[in-house]
Formats: C-alpha cells, sequence, structure tokens
C-alpha cells in the first residue's frame, strides 16, 4: 500500500505547489507576459564570459517595476532573445523603438532624438566623414545610465515625503486610476531632482577623465588638476550645491548629451559663455553672481600636463607617446598668456620652495643652538 | 663684566632701597597690547586651523559624514572672521604705533639698528663658544625684531590675497591663482614659523618652560629682565621716566 500512497502524496504535494505557484505569480509586480521570469528570478543565475567578466543575469521584478524602464517589455530594449538558450542576443540599442506611445506626438518612443544629439557633442563618435579616433574609448548610453529607480522629489522642505504623497493627494482626485497617478508622478518628479551626488557625477567623469592614457589618446590631459581648487574642497565636504562637472560643463540650459569643446561656442565653457556660466544666475544657487569678464576667462582646473608641456617645462621624447600626443594638441589649445601664467606661478612657487626650508631652516638651527647653551652653561653652574 | 656686575649690584641695591615692598617687575607688554596680543593670538589659531581644513586629505573628510557640510560652512564663516577681526587688529596697531605714546616708544624701539645685526653675529659666536658672554640686548633683540618685521610682512601679504579670494569674482583668474598659491605658501611659513620661532621661545626654552607668562601679566621679574635685556634694564634704572613706564612694584 505505500506505494499507492506514496504516490498520492506526491500528486498532492506537486499539485499544491504548481497552485502556490500561479498565486505568486497573480500577485507579481510586474505582468510577466513573456515568461522571463521563468529563469531570470532566480538570484544566483549568471555566468562568467569570455573576458572572465562575472555577468549575472537575474531581474529583481519589484526593483524592476520600480525604475524609469518599468512599463517596458523585456524584448523592447532586449532584442533577438527568441532562441533558448538565447545564442543570438543583441546589444541593446536605445534609438529602437519601444513600443511605447509618447503622448505629445503619439507615436512610439524612441531615444533617438537624444543619441542623435550625443552623437554630435564632444562625447559622440562624430559624423559618417569625420569619424573620431579609437571610437571604442568614447563612452556609449550605459557608461554613464543605468536603469535607476525612480524616486520622486523630496528635500524642498526636509526630507520628508510629506510634500509628495500631498501633491500625489491631488492628482489622484482627479486621475483615479491610483496605479497609473503615482508612475506618472514619479515619472515627472524623478527628473526634477540630481540623480547622481556630486561626489558620484565626480567618480563617474573621472572614471574616464582621469585615465591620463586614454586622455592622451584624445589630445586631452587628466582632469584630475581638479582635485587642486576650491571648488575640490567644497565637494569633499560634502556641501550642498558645491560644483562638480556638469555644473560648470552642463549649467542650466545645456544638457549632459551636447557637451562641447570649450572653443564651440555652443559650450557652456566657451569664453562668450563663461560670464553666464559662473554667475549660474538660473541655477538653485548663483555662484559668482557678480562675474566680471575678467573672472570669468580664466582657466579653472590647476594647470596640468598640457600646459606644462607647451611651457618647455616638460619635455616630451617619441618613446613618450602619451605626452607626444599632447603636445601636438598643447600648441593649439595653451595661449602664450596661458603659458606666461603658469610660468609666473611655477616662479612664485619655487620661491617659497627654496625660502621656506631656508628661513625655517635657519631658525630651527638657531634655536636648537640657544637651547644646547642653555643647557651647557646649567651643566657648568651645578 | 665685573664693571657691570658691580654696578648691577648697586642698582640692585638702590632699587632695593626705592621699593618698599620688596619685588619689582619690568613691563613688557602694556594692557592695550597684551589685548592685542591676545586677539591677535587667537585669530591666528583660528585661521591657521580652519585654513589647512582644506587640505585634509578626501578619506578623513569623508569620516565626518553628513556633519561635513555644516563643519564646512562653519569653518569658512570662522576663517573670515578671524581675518576680519586681524585685520581691524592690525589696523588699530598702526594708529596705534602712531597716535599713542607707548605705541612710538614700540616703533622706535622695534626700529632695525645695526647693532642688531651686530648682536645676531655676536649671539651666534656666544653659542658657538667663540664669544663668552651674550651681547646686551635692548627692549627689543634682533630676535624679536626679525619676526615682527616677518609678521608685518606676512600679515599684508595674507590680508591682501585673502581678500583677493573673497572678492574673487571682480579679479582676473591669473590674479586669483596667484593670490591663491601665496596665500597658501605664506600660510604654510607663517604656521612653522611661529611652532618653531616663537613657541619656543615661550614654551621649550628650558627656563620658560613649560609657559612664560608675559603675555598674561605683561611683566617680568628683575631677575629675567637683567638675564634678558641687560641693556634695557640700565637704561631703565639710569633714568626715572623710564622708569614710571617700565616697573611696576609689587603691591601687598
Amino acid at each position: 500500500m505505500r506505494p499507492i500512497y506514496f504516490k498520492y502524496l506526491t500528486f498532492t504535494a506537486l499539485f499544491l505547489l504548481l497552485h502556490f505557484g500561479t498565486v505568486f505569480a497573480d500577485s507579481e509586480v510586474l505582468p510577466d507576459t513573456e515568461n522571463c521570469l521563468y529563469c531570470h528570478r532566480y538570484p544566483s543565475m549568471g555566468r562568467y564570459d569570455e573576458s572572465g567578466v562575472k555577468r549575472i543575469f537575474y531581474v529583481n521584478d519589484e526593483k524592476f517595476a520600480r525604475s524609469v524602464h518599468g512599463k517596458l517589455k523585456c524584448k523592447s530594449c532586449h532584442a533577438g532573445v527568441d532562441k533558448i538558450p538565447h545564442t543570438d542576443v543583441k546589444k541593446v540599442d536605445c534609438t529602437t523603438k519601444c513600443h511605447i506611445r509618447e503622448p505629445s506626438t503619439d507615436k512610439e518612443f524612441s531615444h533617438i532624438n537624444m543619441v542623435q544629439k550625443y552623437e554630435t557633442s564632444v562625447h559622440g563618435n562624430g559624423s559618417k566623414e569625420k569619424p573620431k579616433p579609437f571610437p571604442e574609448d568614447l563612452p556609449t548610453c550605459k557608461d554613464c545610465h543605468e536603469n535607476r529607480i525612480q524616486s520622486s522629489v523630496t528635500g524642498l522642505w526636509g526630507k520628508s515625503e510629506a510634500l509628495s504623497n500631498e501633491t500625489l493627494a491631488r492628482c489622484i482626485g482627479c486621475h483615479t486610476q491610483k496605479d497609473w497617478a503615482q508612475n506618472f508622478y514619479l515619472h515627472f518628479t524623478h527628473r526634477m531632482r540630481r540623480t547622481r551626488s556630486q561626489p558620484e557625477i565626480i567618480k563617474l567623469c573621472t572614471s574616464c577623465h582621469e585615465d591620463s592614457q586614454k586622455m592622451a589618446r584624445h589630445g586631452l590631459e587628466s582632469v584630475s588638476t581638479f582635485k587642486d581648487t576650491f571648488h575640490w574642497s567644497l565637494v569633499k565636504y560634502g556641501v550642498k550645491n558645491a560644483p562638480d562637472c556638469i555644473s560648470c560643463h552642463v549649467p542650466v540650459g545645456y544638457t549632459t548629451h551636447d557637451i562641447r569643446s570649450r572653443t564651440d561656442p555652443m559650450s557652456s565653457i566657451h569664453t562668450l559663455n563663461r560670464i553666464d556660466t559662473c554667475s549660474n544666475q538660473g541655477g538653485m544657487q548663483s555662484c559668482h553672481p557678480g562675474a566680471t569678464a575678467e573672472f570669468a576667462t580664466g582657466r579653472v582646473h590647476a594647470y596640468g600636463t598640457k600646459a606644462q608641456l607647451a611651457a618647455g617645462m616638460k619635455v616630451a621624447t617619441f618613446e613618450d607617446h602619451e605626452n607626444f600626443r599632447l603636445l601636438e594638441r598643447a600648441e593649439v589649445d595653451i595661449s602664450k598668456d596661458e603659458i606666461f601664467h603658469l610660468k609666473v606661478l611655477s616662479l612664485i612657487q619655487l620661491f617659497y620652495k627654496v625660502f621656506i626650508p631656508l628661513v625655517i631652516g635657519f631658525m630651527a638651527y638657531h634655536q636648537w643652538l640657544d637651547w644646547l647653551k642653555i643647557i651647557r652653561t646649567r651643566k657648568k653652574r651645578r | 663684566m665685573k664693571d657691570t656686575a658691580i654696578a648691577f649690584q648697586q642698582e640692585e641695591e638702590t632699587s632695593e632701597t626705592d621699593s618698599p615692598t620688596g619685588k619689582i617687575y619690568f613691563v613688557r607688554l602694556n594692557y592695550s597690547e597684551k589685548v592685542q596680543h591676545m586677539i591677535f593670538m587667537i585669530c591666528f589659531v583660528t585661521l591657521v586651523i580652519t585654513g589647512f581644513m582644506l587640505k585634509v586629505p578626501e578619506g578623513i573628510v569623508q569620516k565626518l559624514g553628513s556633519a561635513g557640510e555644516a563643519v564646512f560652512l562653519i569653518r569658512s564663516l570662522l576663517h573670515r572672521i578671524a581675518g576680519t577681526v586681524m585685520i581691524l587688529v592690525s589696523v588699530y596697531h598702526v594708529y596705534y604705533l602712531i597716535f599713542k605714546p607707548a605705541g612710538r616708544r614700540w616703533l622706535f624701539d622695534m626700529l632695525p639698528r645695526f647693532k642688531d645685526l651686530n648682536d645676531l653675529v655676536g649671539n651666534c659666536l656666544y653659542y658657538f663658544g667663540v664669544k663668552k658672554e651674550p651681547p646686551e640686548f635692548d627692549r627689543f633683540c634682533y630676535k624679536h625684531k626679525m619676526e615682527y618685521g616677518a609678521l608685518i610682512a606676512g600679515t599684508i601679504l595674507m590680508a591682501a590675497t585673502g581678500l583677493i579670494m573673497w572678492t574673487e569674482y571682480r579679479w582676473s583668474k591669473f590674479i586669483i591663482d596667484i593670490a591663491t598659491v601665496v596665500h597658501g605658501m605664506e600660510a604654510i611659513l607663517a604656521s612653522l614659523a611661529i611652532m618653531i620661532w616663537h613657541l619656543y621661545e615661550i614654551h621649550l626654552k628650558p627656563r620658560k618652560s613649560p609657559i612664560d607668562d608675559a603675555w598674561i601679566t605683561g611683566v617680568i621679574d628683575e631677575e629675567e629682565m637683567k638675564e634678558e635685556y641687560p641693556l634695557h634694564y640700565k637704561k631703565i634704572m639710569a633714568d626715572p621716566k623710564l622708569q614710571e613706564i617700565y616697573i611696576k612694584r609689587e603691591t601687598q
């Protein structure tokens, strides 16, 4: 009899398990119509790719639902995942249409506008006629963007959620679909705040811009000289509204997707736009409200390798590829005035570097002699 | 030297007979000078601490966490307040030097003379054991004069460059850069100089250790006066007018 009981028990257990499975499936936050979570809900799902990098394919459906892309289907971005295992996966392309209707035009939404703008910016690939060298160095969408969790604006009056709740309650008064209203509210207010703190922005930008070899390939120098400025001291202490990279390179009225070279009149740091950038009148905080043209035309980062090469304070050799490439650009980028400024500043520094040890050395020696003399005379007296 | 020793003895005797209460003290700093020194010292220490806070490495600053912003804002405010007060005290000091009799005496005694150079060489020879006796110092010796000169130059430079950085938007970036470099380097120089030159004199010097209290009391006793400033001592003892100014009798 035992085997029969066992069969019944197993069947019942399996039935219950399946039943619970459907119950759980119903309660899932995300309507998984593509059935991707069938596999991707397991946290241990992942592998090491050919280059040895650990890839995690787990999807936390609750978190995904709250993310900026939470309303999208998986295949809207991940094209070509029809086969199992997914041998035909294509890289995510943000310019594809993602089957969501953009309400203002009622057309299918895509990030193509942004990408087109971005390609003409300093970070883009350049034009087809004039592509940029070393395209593998250039950042793509995913280098800066993650699928962030939407969060509403808080902190206007403290860090309380009360503001959001009260405003949202007003929306729901007319837009009775609570989920829709909440999602719309989040979509809107998520963009009213900075998603990254100043140190996070600096970390993001310097992940490339402090790589001096990578920068030299494009005729640029490491931006580590930013950390010699007063701006950095404010960031270091976590001062609210402290100036980070985007405060000057993407001030109010500019977009991160359209950062341009300082020689481009459309750049926020072009001489023509500097006064507005430094004074930042339209921003949350006007930084240097009375900025004069003279103030605003100077160099903000401390002088780096490029200026030193142009001034002949550093010599680039053929073997030294990094500096040699920089030297080519330095001759164009660094003006005669800047070379003069660097030389004067270096001279002052040199003066103090010699003067301080001399003076302090004399003082220490003199006082040491005085101390010795006093000790010796005391001994004699005894 | 024997003559001077006898002279000292005689003077001591006279001074003792002159002072029925016994001990006499010699004024090194009058009330105004003590207050000026006190304010200047507090400002200096505040400026050094709040200034060098900018140079603290990132790793240490991050330990402040969310308090960092408040710390920075208080730091900035204190630095500006201390800087302003220091400038005001310095301006008052100039006024004091010109318009007050005690100030004019200070200025006159502080003027560099050929004797100071002689004293410097003489004192060094004394340290090396070439000369048996140190030179006789007046009210201010070459050490004081050098420090006072450095203080004037340093204060002017720090105040000027500090004010430039405070009103940064009015200047060209080149001027601000120069001001920043000078302000930073001069700060290192001033802090080290105070630590080595000045603090030795009042804290480390064997007979002054652990602290010379003249900055609070304003006076030193007769023995110290004779040892440190013998020339000034003689001048005072020879001139009743100077005695009125510089001698304080112990009240019982």
